[in-house]
């Protein structure tokens, strides 16, 4: 006699459904390639096998970390009887039972003998299997949506989708298109209904109801109610087709801007068949398009969870990357003989885009650079580098002066920062004779207050680096005498924000320098460091925090 | 952030609500005017009165369209800054480039 048997799965709220056991090792697991998925995380990624020698059906368990069970008796290796319970790991929302054909089907015939109207009986059952039907497709459906929350590739995903719709429509084949970057629909699924993967790059469907659901943006369903008279749909002898299109969207989660939903289609899931197994009905359409919907949301998380860890390890090592940009930038005149500098960067979680440098050119001059490039993460960090090094070759390679140099990177940047990314610097030079040279592209001016108190905003009105290649950049000169401090700093000193949401802000900043100007280089900058900080409190510190401090030393005796 | 249009024959008022900073309002901006670039409309004031922050990135939307516009062969211009987003427009050096006005009627005069 021909053996056969099947499981028949019952999910925790009664759906059943039966998977015939038509192979030789039939495999059951967590990823999609199983041919029994079963999604609990206690359940292992390829958890066990059902091998048929021709006489039995054996369970194996294939090394999984939480064992297999029959009738509640942990097995390695077992043939399997009629109605026997299975455990597969802990997964207790799927009750597992093993059903042996030959005994059932006998069993089977005793019933209906004994059943006084077959008739009735039947129709009793029609309309219970059709019920069923609709809640077993229904717990399909949660189970797909558990399962987007466990940690999968898109891959896993998109195999998932497509295994439940041709599932849910009790299709033969399923198909999953996504938009390439050219714009046209790429294959990334192709399966039938026993999750095997169709192979190739061409499938005979209807091009006609994946372009116009893809186009037209809306779900098209074709059974034998509605007489359609494509072509394409009687020549290929397909009986019913559903496709759904897949659409992405964005929601933006702060509390001051509107919900914000994008429609823009990314593919179609598309599946059919060359028999009518009952038209698609109302419910099941319904719920093709929850999954779609659904499906298409996970992926966007499962997208930016993948994205999110490569951007971490990235960040780190620009983290790095960055510690060896600000160990590189020299102290070697931290004590000429007329000024005394202190600079420093206090860098924040995120990756930011401050640097600063202090060169000395081969004249004899010294030169002072402070930039902040805008926004945060890796590309600011990439432009704050890219715009340190190319600043230090035209100042340590030539002997041109500040607005050619500073003019020259801006085209530099206009033409590399595509992503509209910009630069505001401050930039200047000191020689012997205390003329300082400086020009501001659209940076915090700079705070000179004099020996006497006085206090001057170093700007040159010009515009920021990055934005326009028409702009040129003028330099103005004034005159520092001994004891006057010069405080460079970037916009994370006085946007600086406390409890109360007030900014640290220039007046506070500027009273503060007034108040300690006599003291010495160091101390002035470790003074604006520690109040921003316990202006601040324990709020997390939200941008690069940098400062360079100048001040001419005071007439010594000799 | 919220953005709405206005037209006054072929100048389009974008009216924003709420902060232009990082992020989607930023993004959205710079979509809007694309898309009103795509339709020929290229004679744009944004109207920034209802705008409390403006932060670098906001500055940087503000560049794009600026460019793009411009691009175009249209012109941007700015109406009703916040003190601090004019703060902000001054340090940048922007205040050179952009018209910017504090009445809409003004505004609609300049072009």
């Amino acid at each position: 006699m021909q053996r056969s048997a099947q499981l028949r799965i019952t999910s925790h709220f009664g759906a059943e459904r039966k998977l015939t056991l038509n192979k030789s090792t039939f495999t059951i697991g967590r990823k999609a390639e199983n041919d029994l998925q079963l999604l609990h995380d206690t359940v292992s990624r390829q958890h066990a096998e059902i091998q048929f020698d021709g006489e039995s059906f054996f369970l194996v368990d294939v090394g999984s970390k939480r064992g297999t069970f029959v009738n509640g008796q942990r097995v390695q290796r077992i043939a399997l009887q009629h109605l026997d319970k299975i455990l597969i790991g802990g997964d207790e929302d799927q009750q597992i039972q093993f059903l042996d054909e030959t005994v059932s089907s006998a069993s089977a015939i005793f019933d209906s003998h004994s059943h006084l109207n077959l008739t009735q009986a039947l129709s009793d059952r029609m309309r219970l299997i059709s019920a069923n039907d609709e809640l077993q497709k229904l717990s399909r459906y949660v189970e797909v949506n558990q399962a987007f929350k466990f940690s999968m590739t898109p891959d896993d995903v998109l195999c998932l989708i497509v295994d439940a719709a041709i599932e849910i429509t009790q299709a033969d084949r399923g198909f999953l298109m996504l938009r390439n970057i050219e714009g046209n629909l790429e294959f990334k699924v192709a399966r039938d209904r026993d999750r095997n993967w169709l192979v190739g790059n061409d499938f005979e469907m209807s091009r006609s109801v994946v372009e116009e659901a893809f186009r037209a943006n809306h779900s098209i369903v074709i059974g034998n109610q509605t007489a359609d008279l494509r072509e394409s749909v009687r020549d290929l002898d397909l009986r019913s087709i559903a496709c759904i299109p897949l659409r992405s969207f964005q929601m933006t989660e702060n509390m001051d801007t509107t919900t914000v939903f994008k429609r823009d289609v990314i593919g179609v899931l598309y599946v059919d068949s060359h028999v009518l197994r009952g038209a698609l009905t109302e419910t099941s359409l319904r719920l093709l398009e929850s999954l779609a919907f659904e499906a298409t949301k996970s992926l966007e998380s499962v997208r930016l969870m993948h994205e999110e860890q490569e951007k971490k390890i990235l960040e780190v090592e620009l983290g790095t990357a960055r510690q060896v940009q600000v160990a590189l930038s020299p102290t070697i005149f931290n004590h000429p003989a007329f000024f005394e500098v202190a600079a420093a960067s206090v860098p924040s979680r995120h990756l930011g885009g401050d640097f600063y440098d202090l060169l000395v050119r081969e004249d004899g001059t010294y030169i002072f650079v402070l930039g902040d490039v805008s926004g945060k993460g890796i590309p600011a960090a990439l432009l704050a580098a890219m715009s340190q090094g190319a600043l230090q070759a035209q100042f340590l390679g030539g002997e041109q002066g500040l607005e050619p140099i500073i003019t020259s990177l801006n085209r530099v940047l206009v033409q590399k920062s595509a992503s509209g990314r910009f630069l505001t610097l401050f930039c200047a030079s000191l020689d012997e004779g205390n003329n300082f040279t400086f020009v501001n592209a659209g940076h915090n001016p700079p705070l000179l207050v004099r020996l006497n108190g006085d206090v001057e905003y170093l700007t040159t009105k010009s515009i920021l680096l990055g934005a326009f290649d028409f702009a040129s950049y003028k330099e103005l000169t004034t005159q520092l005498a001994p004891g006057d401090v010069v405080v460079m700093y970037t916009d994370g000193v006085t946007e600086a924000v406390n409890s109360a949401n007030e900014m640290f802000g220039d007046e506070r900043l500027e009273e503060l320098i007034v108040k300690i100007r006599d003291c010495s280089a160091d101390q002035i900058q470790n003074t604006i460091l520690d109040e921003v900080s316990s202006f601040t409190g324990d709020l997390p510190q939200s941008d690069d925090i940098t400062l360079i401090t100048l001040k001419l030393r005071a007439h010594s005796a000799g | 952030m919220e953005i709405n249009l206005r037209e006054s024959g072929e100048i389009t008022i974008i009216d924003l609500n709420g902060n232009l900073t990082i992020g989607r309002s930023e993004e959205s901006l710079r979509e809007s005017i694309t898309k009103l670039i795509s339709e020929g409309r290229n004679k744009l004031i944004i109207n920034l009165g209802n705008v409390p922050t403006i932060d670098s990135s906001g500055i940087g939307a503000m560049i794009k369209s600026y460019n793009a516009v411009k691009q175009s062969g249209g012109q941007v211009k700015i109406l009703n800054p916040s003190r601090l987003a004019r703060q902000l427009l001054s340090i940048t050096g922007l205040l050179s480039i952009l018209d910017t006005f504090d009445d809409e009627t003004q505004a609609l005069k300049s072009f």
